[in-house]
């Protein structure tokens, strides 16, 4: 398959990606996706879903993927979390053998169960892996509090605001405490408001114990709020266009987005963005198909 | 669109709209008056109907002796449960019901799960079992009574085919139909196979399995009695159609009445456990 495999020199990659803001010296790596792609094929035809993802992650890194709708943001994360196998391209995970759940996912929808009470979901992914009720129990509350859920505990997730229910998905992935994070959009659906302090949330807890994220969104800011690294990823077929390091400070506070540089940095990746965005709309907007 | 600019600015007032208050106590009043006018509706109107059907036959307009009034239905009905017959009778359907019931429905549940989570087994048996589904199930009794003889077995296995393709339908339906997104999300949690119909599969389907239950439910008690017209000498159904034939018509209405009053109370015994075992699904629908 010619140009599945993208040439390297296609990433501009800024000067060599700097972790140790955030870890020790050398962490070790934790993700090494090569080439990574994936063809949907049914009966009639088939669809180039992912072109070539690269990724190469130290252990408590965390990346923010952005790209135009459809590119194969998700299939990528599908693919780390071994729900889905790839077509093309390697990809390497390092977790601890003593983990319960080593990769986690917290989905934009439909992540939580709406026929489980609050705590039942949080427990899920322990009780599901042979953890005794009681310990379960115990972690579930911790990770409740943390999220704010303590006194929705025997609520059902309907009866929750879109927010709670959120934090619902992100308290059920980190009760396991996995080596990798995924997060696919998972503000996605909240008002700005909303979104923005589920944002400060959760940089206080990656921000308190260091883990290792890969965190989609189609929002710049978001990504540069929480990312150590952007990376940008091309229209569909997506492979990877650029990546930014991130360079502000941690701990981070609200007042980032207000600083120039922050500004300077959102415009950049835009940019980038944009040549992705707009083919796509030219040809819609002559009824056209991009080839 | 057009915009209509037919009006010269000379023309123009100014309309001033106050809209009513109501206060938070005459609305909640209000609400609660709603409440106990449809409750009122939903008895009333039934007890004036018998009472009307009362009042037709006490005034003669109406042959008694073909349509005997509800007091006569009532004493009849009182006099046949003193003599403890009518409990016999009950008793044998609720019997047929309840067993046939358990029958059918265990083997809806374990065939329509099996075929609702192995798509070879649903494209294997389900243009075979959807054939099938479509018979009318008493035209099989002939069939049963060929091969069970003319005990308990041919009844209980007709009411347990009914109570099978309600349940086994609604089962398979739903499990195939649970969204992709709860499956993923269980697996990327590493869940087993047993686990995956144990905690996303068994629970999204289990609500709409209920409602194929009550389905199953009321037709299972319409099975059985009519089932119980052609064979056997005891049941609701025999009592109905012995009592039409000794021309006993208030003994009839009194199977009637005591058939339909077992289908309610049944079928909202099924709903009970259901909302009881459904809690989340209750929380989210019922209007508060
Ligand atoms: N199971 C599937 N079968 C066929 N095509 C798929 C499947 N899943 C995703 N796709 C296609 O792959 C492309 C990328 O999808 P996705 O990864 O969900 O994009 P993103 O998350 O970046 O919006 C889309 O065009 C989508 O239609
Ligand atoms: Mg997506």
């Amino acid at each position: 398959m010619i140009g599945s495999r993208h040439a390297p020199e296609r990433v501009d990659a800024v000067g060599t990606v700097r972790l140790d803001k955030r870890g020790p010296e050398a962490a070790p790596w934790a993700v090494d996706a090569v080439g990574v792609g994936k063809t949907f094929r049914t009966t009639s035809r088939s669809v180039e879903a992912l072109q070539s993802m690269d990724l190469r992650m130290r252990e408590g890194e965390f990346v923010c993927i952005v790209g135009p709708s459809g590119c194969g943001k998700s299939t990528f994360l599908r693919i780390v979390a071994g729900l889905l196998p790839q077509t093309s391209g390697t990809l390497r995970l390092r977790t601890r053998s003593d983990a319960i759940v080593p990769i986690a996912t917290v989905f934009q929808d439909y992540g939580i169960f709406p026929w489980k009470t609050v705590l039942s979901n949080v427990m899920f992914g322990l009780r599901v892996n042979g953890v005794a009720r009681r310990e379960s129990r115990e972690r579930a509350r911790h990770w409740l509090g943390r999220t704010g859920l303590s006194d929705f505990a025997d609520s059902y997730p309907a009866t929750l605001s879109g927010g709670m229910r959120q934090r619902v998905g992100i308290a059920r992935a980190l009760a396991v405490e996995p080596a990798v994070l995924l997060m696919d959009e998972p503000f996605a659906a909240l008002d700005a408001q909303l979104r923005e302090i589920l944002q400060e949330e959760l940089l206080a807890i990656c921000e308190a114990d260091r883990r290792t994220v890969i965190f989609v969104t189609h929002s710049l800011e978001e990504a540069l709020v929480l990312g150590d690294r952007v990376c940008v990823m091309s229209a569909r077929p997506g492979r990877l266009l650029a990546e930014r390091v991130v360079p502000f400070e941690r701990p981070r506070d609200r007042h980032l987005r207000e600083s120039p540089q922050f500004g300077a940095m959102r415009a950049e990746l835009w940019d980038l963005l944009r040549g992705e965005v707009e083919p796509q709309r030219a040809a819609h907007a002559v009824g056209g198909v991009r080839p | 669109m057009t915009v209509d600019q037919r009006t010269a600015p000379s023309e123009v007032t100014l309309i001033e709209t106050v809209r009513p208050r109501v206060g938070l106590e005459a609305s909640k009043s209000r609400v609660r008056r709603q409440v106990w006018l449809e409750r009122g509706l939903a008895i009333g109107l039934p007890l004036a109907a018998i009472a009307l059907w009362q009042l037709a036959s006490d005034q003669a307009w109406i042959d008694s002796r073909l349509y005997p009034a509800p007091t006569t239905i009532v004493d009849e009905g009182w006099h046949l449960l003193v003599d403890g017959r009518l409990l016999g009778d009950i008793q044998a359907s609720l019997y047929r019901i309840l067993v046939g019931l358990a029958i059918g429905a265990t083997c809806g549940l374990v065939v329509g799960t099996a075929m609702g989570v192995s798509r070879t087994l649903r494209a294997a048996l389900e243009p075979t079992l959807n054939a099938i589904y479509v018979v009318p199930k008493i035209a099989l009794l002939p069939v049963f009574l060929t091969i069970l003889g003319l005990g308990e077995a041919p009844k209980l296995a007709l009411v347990g085919v009914t109570v099978f393709f309600f349940v086994w339908v609604e089962t398979m339906e739903t499990m195939a139909n649970v969204p992709e997104g709860f499956r993923e999300a269980g697996r990327s949690f590493g869940v087993s196979q047993l686990g995956m119909l144990r905690h996303v599969l068994g629970p999204a389907a289990l609500p709409q399995i209920f409602v194929g239950l009550r389905v199953a439910m009321s037709v299972a008690v319409m099975v059985n009695t009519a089932a119980e017209f052609i064979v056997g000498d005891d049941g609701i159904g025999y009592l109905i159609f012995n009592a039409r034939a000794l021309f006993a018509v208030d003994r009839m209405y009194v199977g009637i009445v005591v058939v339909a009053l077992l289908g309610m109370l049944l079928t909202a015994l099924i709903g009970a456990v259901g909302r009881w075992l459904t809690p989340w699904h209750q929380s989210s629908t019922r209007i508060r």
